[in-house]
């Protein structure tokens, strides 16, 4: 009797929670599901729904300065993810094979701007270049980005030495390599899936960054979220529209692949 | 964080070609977080003139004007919103977490990486939509109206837009799934046998709920409320978009010091205090987990 | 190992490499400072086909924040677009490069009001690019009695319909139009006066904006508004149910300008740049554009009669102020709305 009592109560309390996570789905989706239709609206305005078009997707290309700033983001993107994926790799490693002094110091100034609030970090940074007179540009929103991504690297990468053998790189050495060939040769290619998942995931957060960013580019170095930004108030075309439904296709691919590899780096442990 | 990389079993002393190798990254800490934050401090007790124009000379009154002033008030206020969106994010994560945690396996994987892709696109787009939803003439008002909501329950179009309720959802909805994550996270180290031990023992499902496993998950929860208070304490820009430039928090107050309002030390100290406001609730933590 | 430094080397050189130095400015590229909604796109992409110089466009919504903008990245800007107020703080800070009128010899073109004006004298530092007043606009269809002046707009009844610019001076001369005080004559006990005038206006508006108050009024969350002139006028032109009117209590004229900062690094492109604005033609498109008052007497005679009877692009001004410089004063006002819109 109470079995088949509290039975009941437990198919409904399920379906109770089912029900409340589709409902936080579709309150987490409905901003996207509306950009990616109202993409294609046939109306410049946001507004009313007239008509399938699929003419912003060919505007998009056709607007200069939104490509521009698109340009921008994938170039400092692509250099922060380069950078972020040595210091952080670099990082990971040399914590992980070596002991030093002020362990906890350096942890906590390596996590220092991944977790202080982005407003404190941009206004900083903007302090720091104008005291020293150096003009803001891409190579200072470079250098604010690696200087946040490369935390996430290094998380991923340090994730992944857990589970290195130690006498991979002893056999290594044995076998003629030098510490750096032994990394090289041995321990990168061990750790490739995470690096590409750090890597990822660094481009990803550069692409979107826009606080940091507001306080450090200038106007030559205009990212895709300052010009879309700028772009709020007087009203975002369907153009915009467009071009974000690209960047979230776009994103769940690069996702899956970061999935992928890190199904790949784990593949030899249970996934729970 | 200390405990994010663990050294290996048999790390080694820092040789000489270590430390010489790790000297990038040391030169990268200091140069791009030590200084920034060490010149922020020194403006902090700098004086502003003209717009933009930084005196040097050393006083106290950026620091008395923060805590005598409206600049309390907004401080304030950033936490009383802070406390408002963490709460709701922990009322409408935690089922929604809970569900996907007790997922068959297969589901869950996917499951969290469809609450983890909204936030892994625009933050900015995404609020934008929300003024197409808020508006006078946006997606809500036509929908209510088109199934007659309208004239019948509400008398008149639902004003959301520029209200600080316009402010708590753009929080809500930028912070929801740093809630979602490590309450997951706890709900998926649950033991099976516990929850069968308190049905055998004769708890329904919400006695389980409140005496079993919402104890037990708590360190998800409390992970949770670190990852979404402290960030809407200092978010900017959305959320004046969505007050209409009438809420203001102290990420907006810091802002305008270094535009509008033109003195960068007090914006500086504002800075400062909200670093140093972080650095405590930091400490606490730490000190709550040793 | 010495990769490794290599890289890095070559790293830190590039970042060096980004900074303020005028001997090594990238070619042909010019960054530009100005208000937002205020340079048709248009224009730059003219101005870039016809002279190859790529344009960097950046946006502010106040004169203040360019100061300040400006003062934190001295380097960073060819040209910026301050208001007559800003132009002589600028000018008093030794911010401001003189413009080589040589190089600008369509100046002509602009009408003789706006040849030499108080705010830079001789003219050295300064051209004008727009004119404009700060007025009200009200949606006829939905506000039955048009108001006349700041009385009538912030009461009571129209809370939560009023959108207004984010500007803390403009909302100061305002109130100080209602009380009858100088708009330049900012002193603290003033200042006092106004306060609470202007704390009970605050509550009323629903949306604070200076890039595009047009929105609100566009989509319904706003019947009035308190705004530049050239909104207003676009306002006009896409429905003739916004009409503007000139507060009785008083108003001011602005005259916004192209000046060449101190540290620009591309002077000659800037040099070209305002001389291509001062084309009629192109004058024009900014017109058409943003409908504020051209002071291009050449230009307009290229205007549509439309566009000359607007009446918020071509209001009747029969006194208005003008802002000056206040120096410090500014401080106070600064000071005093951050207390009264931050609570």
């Amino acid at each position: 009797m109470r079995a088949a009592r509290s039975a009941n109560q437990l198919r409904s309390t399920r379906v109770a929670l089912l029900v409340w996570t589709v409902l936080i789905l579709i309150f987490l989706y409905l901003p996207i599901a509306l950009i990616v239709i109202f993409s294609f609206n046939d109306s410049a305005l946001n507004i009313i729904w007239r008509g399938f078009t699929t003419r912003w997707y060919a505007a998009v290309f056709h607007d200069a300065p939104l490509m521009l700033a698109l340009r921008n983001s994938a170039m400092i993107a692509t250099a922060t993810t380069i950078g972020a994926t040595f210091l952080g790799t670099l990082g990971a490693w040399l914590l992980h094979r070596y002991g030093f002094p002020a362990r906890r110091a350096l942890m906590a100034l390596i996590f220092f701007p991944m977790i202080v609030p982005e407003i404190i970090m941009g206004v900083s940074l903007l302090l720091l270049f104008s005291a020293t007179g150096i003009g803001l540009g891409f190579g200072t929103v470079i250098c604010a980005h690696i200087t946040f991504c490369f935390p996430f690297v290094m998380v991923a990468v340090a994730a992944r030495l857990e589970g290195l053998d130690p006498s991979l790189e002893e056999a290594a050495i044995d076998l003629g390599a030098t510490p750096i060939g032994a990394f090289l040769r041995v321990i990168v290619p061990y750790l490739m899936p995470s690096i590409i998942a750090g890597a990822l995931m660094a481009f990803t957060l550069s692409i979107d960054e826009f606080v940091v960013t507001y306080f450090t580019a200038s106007a030559a170095s205009v990212t895709l979220p300052l010009k879309i930004y700028g772009l709020i108030k007087p009203g975002l075309t369907p153009a915009i529209n467009a071009l974000s439904t690209l960047l979230i296709v776009a994103t769940i691919v690069l996702v899956g692949v970061g999935e992928f590899a890190r199904r790949l780096s784990s593949g030899s442990t249970t996934i729970k | 964080m200390s405990e994010a990389i663990q050294a290996s079993s048999d790390a080694r002393r820092a040789s000489m070609r270590a430390w010489l190798m790790l000297s990038p990254l040391l030169a990268w800490l200091l140069v791009f977080v030590i200084a920034p934050t060490a010149i922020l401090v020194v403006y902090s007790f700098l004086t502003g003139g003209e717009f933009g124009e930084v005196r040097w000379r050393f006083t106290l009154d950026n620091y008395r004007a923060i805590l005598h002033s409206i600049y309390l008030v907004i401080f304030l206020r950033s936490l009383f919103y802070a406390a408002i969106t963490t709460v709701l994010c922990v009322l409408a994560g935690y089922p929604a977490a809970y569900f996907i945690g007790r997922s068959p396996a297969r589901w869950r994987g996917m499951l969290l990486l469809l609450v983890m892709i909204p936030f892994l696109t625009s933050f900015l787009i995404r609020a934008y939509a929300w003024f197409i939803i808020l508006r006078q003439n946006g997606v809500l008002n036509s929908i209510l109206e088109a199934s007659r909501i309208i004239p019948t329950i509400f008398p008149h179009r639902i004003e959301l837009l520029y209200t600080p309720v316009a402010v708590v959802i753009a929080l809500v909805y930028a912070y929801l799934p740093f809630m979602i994550l490590p309450i997951y996270g706890s709900v998926e180290k649950l033991d099976e046998s516990l929850l069968e031990a308190a049905a055998d023992l004769g708890a329904g499902p919400i006695g389980t709920g409140w005496r079993v496993i919402l104890p037990l998950t708590w360190p998800g929860v409390a992970a949770g409320v670190l990852l979404v208070f402290v960030p809407s304490v200092a978010m900017f820009a959305v959320t004046s978009i969505m007050s209409g430039g009438r809420v203001t928090l102290i990420g907006d107050a810091i802002e305008q010091q270094f535009g509008s309002g033109g003195n960068i030390p007090v914006g500086a100290a504002l800075g400062v205090a909200l670093l140093a406001l972080f650095l405590l609730s930091a400490l606490l933590v730490q000190r709550r987990r040793a | 190992m010495k990769h490794v430094f290599v890289v890095i080397a070559i790293f830190l050189t590039a970042l060096f490499l980004t900074s303020c130095s005028k001997h090594r400015a990238p070619a042909a590229e010019l960054n530009l400072f100005a208000w937002s909604e205020y340079v048709p796109q248009e224009v730059i992409d003219g101005f870039q086909k016809e002279t190859g110089i790529k344009v960097n466009y950046e946006a502010y919504d106040s004169n203040e924040a360019m100061i300040t903008k400006l003062s934190q990245n001295p380097c960073g800007y060819d040209l910026v677009q301050p208001s007559e107020y800003a132009v002589e703080n600028l000018i008093r800070r030794n911010m401001l490069s003189p413009i080589d009128m040589a190089q600008v010899p369509n100046i002509k073109n602009l009408e003789p009001a706006f040849r030499d004006l108080p705010y830079d004298p001789g003219q050295k530092y300064s051209v004008p690019y727009m004119s404009g007043t700060t007025g009200i606009v009200y949606n006829a269809a939905t506000v039955k009695t048009p108001p006349t002046g700041f009385a009538d707009v912030f009461v009571p009844k129209n809370k939560g319909r009023v959108v207004a610019v984010n500007d803390n001076r403009e909302i100061v001369g305002w109130a100080f139009d209602v009380l009858k005080i100088p708009l330049n004559d900012v002193t603290p006990d003033n200042l006092a006066k106004a306060r609470p005038l202007i704390q009970s206006w605050l509550p009323i508006v629903k949306v604070f904006d200076s890039d595009n108050p047009r929105a609100p009024l566009l989509s319904g969350d706003c019947d009035i508004g308190v705004v530049f002139g050239g909104d207003a006028a676009k306002l006009y032109e896409q429905d003739h149910k916004f009409k503007y009117v000139l507060p009785a209590e008083g108003t001011h004229q602005f005259i916004d300008n192209l000046c060449i900062p101190v540290g620009a690094a591309h002077k000659s492109a800037a040099h070209q740049f305002i001389n291509y604005i001062l084309r009629p033609e192109v004058s024009k498109i900014i017109s058409d554009e943003f409908p504020y008052t051209n002071p291009n007497g050449e230009a307009k005679k290229l205007l549509s009669t439309s566009q000359l009877e607007n009446p918020a692009s071509y209001p009747k001004l029969e006194h208005s102020e003008v802002f000056h410089d206040i120096g410090p004063a500014s401080q106070k006002i600064t000071a005093m709305m951050t207390e009264l819109r931050g609570g």
